[in-house]
């Protein structure tokens, strides 16, 4: 209770700051007290924990292991390694034809395993398999991405046609990714925001979200994140799913391959 | 054996089904619809650069705001808050990436704007037309620019390009 009307105050703090133009500085003292106040309290712990509930009562480990063909041992390194092929499963009962080999996000994986157990199949936006995403994931807490774009000629693809989303000028101002994330820009200031270099041990993008977004004040995936900034730089917003948003989920996993998963994660 | 071919069936209709399942939007229209022209080169219109207040408030306006519903102050006469399909009006938001007399807020990603007139102007290094290529579509100068296209996408009118270089090099 003590805690809930701390953060109370300290949003609308932060609130004021962004009518104060002067005052909104990327994390000002205000923004500092809630971010160190939050990770030790990280509201989308709550989240997370909800999706473990839903996760175990409609999938569980075991089931979804079977999907991935793997054991429930191998379950963590193998979240780890999202977003991947599934391939043949010869230790179990599925195997995929070749029309079926794409590469999937860890949330399309649970689509399949929600499909295997014959319950009903949650939308990738649904507020269900936001949750139930960010707990599979925080399975593979401690662990580093290990995403492999060598791994078959689908992934190779999938890495290059990544980049080329991530380079492509398009948009009501003819922006890309690049225009703002590129190595030769990043640290420098838009507006008030510091440009994050999204491969970075610092951001640690694909390892640090699913996040709480201090701002939204909710948790936010990883392909959501990415959505915002489409968003938010007049590009058109591609769709949760699309070939091209689990590109770009590759292309940026990739760029920051090696870093630990910490979910949930805490931004601004 | 017929328990062998109940079982394949099954296996076959599991992978069909779990396949099935995934969601995978077509996003190629998308895209299509989201492409940029490509770089095109711009002649200056004449009277571009005017020193009317009308048009120095209007590009002010511009390079100062994001958009024109989130914009704090009414937009100026010439300038409209939605556009006449009832879409919020797309302001410059220079500021974001330069600065330049009485910025707040203002990035550091394009070079500093202030005094333009004095230091980049009448010192001949740069004129009215190089101002509006860079502003139309900077794209001519430097294929890899981090800087917004403005025209050459239909972002602005041939107009309010000359309205912020009439802002950009007024006296503030
Ligand atoms: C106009 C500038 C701009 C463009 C274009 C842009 N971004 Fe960003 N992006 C930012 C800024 C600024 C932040 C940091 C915002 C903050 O701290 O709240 C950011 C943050 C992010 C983050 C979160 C970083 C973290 O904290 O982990 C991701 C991921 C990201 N961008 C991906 C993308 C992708 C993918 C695209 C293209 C589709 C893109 N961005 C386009 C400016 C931009
Ligand atoms: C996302 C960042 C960004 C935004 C937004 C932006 N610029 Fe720039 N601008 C740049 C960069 C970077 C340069 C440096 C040239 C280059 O790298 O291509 C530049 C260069 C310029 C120059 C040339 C300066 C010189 O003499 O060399 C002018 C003028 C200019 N910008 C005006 C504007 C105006 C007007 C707007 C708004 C409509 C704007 N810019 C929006 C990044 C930006």
């Amino acid at each position: 209770m003590r805690k809930l009307s701390i953060c109370a105050a300290l949003f609308s703090l932060a609130l004021c700051g962004v009518l104060n133009a002067e005052e909104a500085m990327s994390m000002n003292a205000a923004d500092k007290a809630m971010y160190a106040e939050m990770s030790e309290n990280n509201p989308a712990a709550m989240d997370v924990a909800e999706g473990e509930e839903l996760f175990n009562s409609l999938i569980g480990q075991e089931a979804y292991a079977k999907v991935l063909g793997v054991s429930v041992k191998e379950l963590p390194e193998m979240i780890a390694g999202f977003p991947r092929m599934l391939t043949a499963t010869p230790k179990y009962d599925f195997t995929f034809p070749k029309t079926m080999r794409k590469v999937v996000t860890l949330s399309q994986s649970l689509q399949m395993a929600l499909a295997s157990r014959d319950k009903k199949v949650f939308k990738l936006k649904d507020k269900e398999m936001n949750k139930m995403t960010a707990y599979v994931k925080s399975l593979a807490n401690d662990l580093k991405t290990n995403i492999d774009v060598k791994a078959n000629k689908q992934m190779e693809e999938m890495v290059v046609l990544g980049q080329k989303i991530f380079e492509e000028r398009r948009g009501g101002r003819g922006l890309s990714c690049n225009s703002c994330h590129s190595a030769d820009i990043v640290g420098s200031r838009l507006r008030m925001q510091e440009l994050p270099d999204l491969g970075s041990k610092a951001t640690a993008s694909a390892s640090t979200w699913h996040a709480y977004r201090m701002t939204q004040s909710a948790m936010v995936s990883f392909d959501k994140r990415m959505q915002q900034c489409m968003k938010n730089a007049l590009l058109a917003e591609l769709p949760l799913g699309s070939k091209e948003m689990v590109a770009l989920e590759v292309y940026v996993t990739n760029l920051g391959k090696g870093n630990t998963i910490q979910i949930p994660g805490l931004k601004r | 054996m017929r328990k062998m071919i109940m079982l394949g069936i099954a296996t076959f209709l599991g992978a069909a089904d779990l396949s099935r399942a995934v969601e995978i939007p077509d996003a190629t229209a998308i895209l299509l619809k989201d492409a940029l022209p490509a770089p095109k080169l711009y002649t200056m219109p004449k009277g571009c650069i005017v020193d009317d207040t009308a048009a120095i408030a209007r590009g002010n306006y511009i390079f100062h705001n994001l958009n024109g519903k989130d914009a704090k102050e009414n937009p100026p006469e010439g300038l409209t808050r939605l556009l006449p399909n009832g879409k919020e009006k797309q302001m410059g938001n220079c500021v974001a990436c330069h600065n330049i007399e009485g910025a707040k807020g203002y990035g550091n990603i394009g070079p500093d704007l202030t005094n333009y007139k004095a230091l980049y102007m009448d010192s001949g290094v740069r004129n009215g037309q190089f101002l509006y290529q860079q502003i139309a579509d900077p794209r001519m100068d430097n294929p890899n620019t981090h800087m917004t296209v403005n025209l050459a996408n239909g972002l602005f009118s041939e107009r309010e390009v000359c309205d912020l270089m009439s802002y950009i090099v007024s006296k503030k």
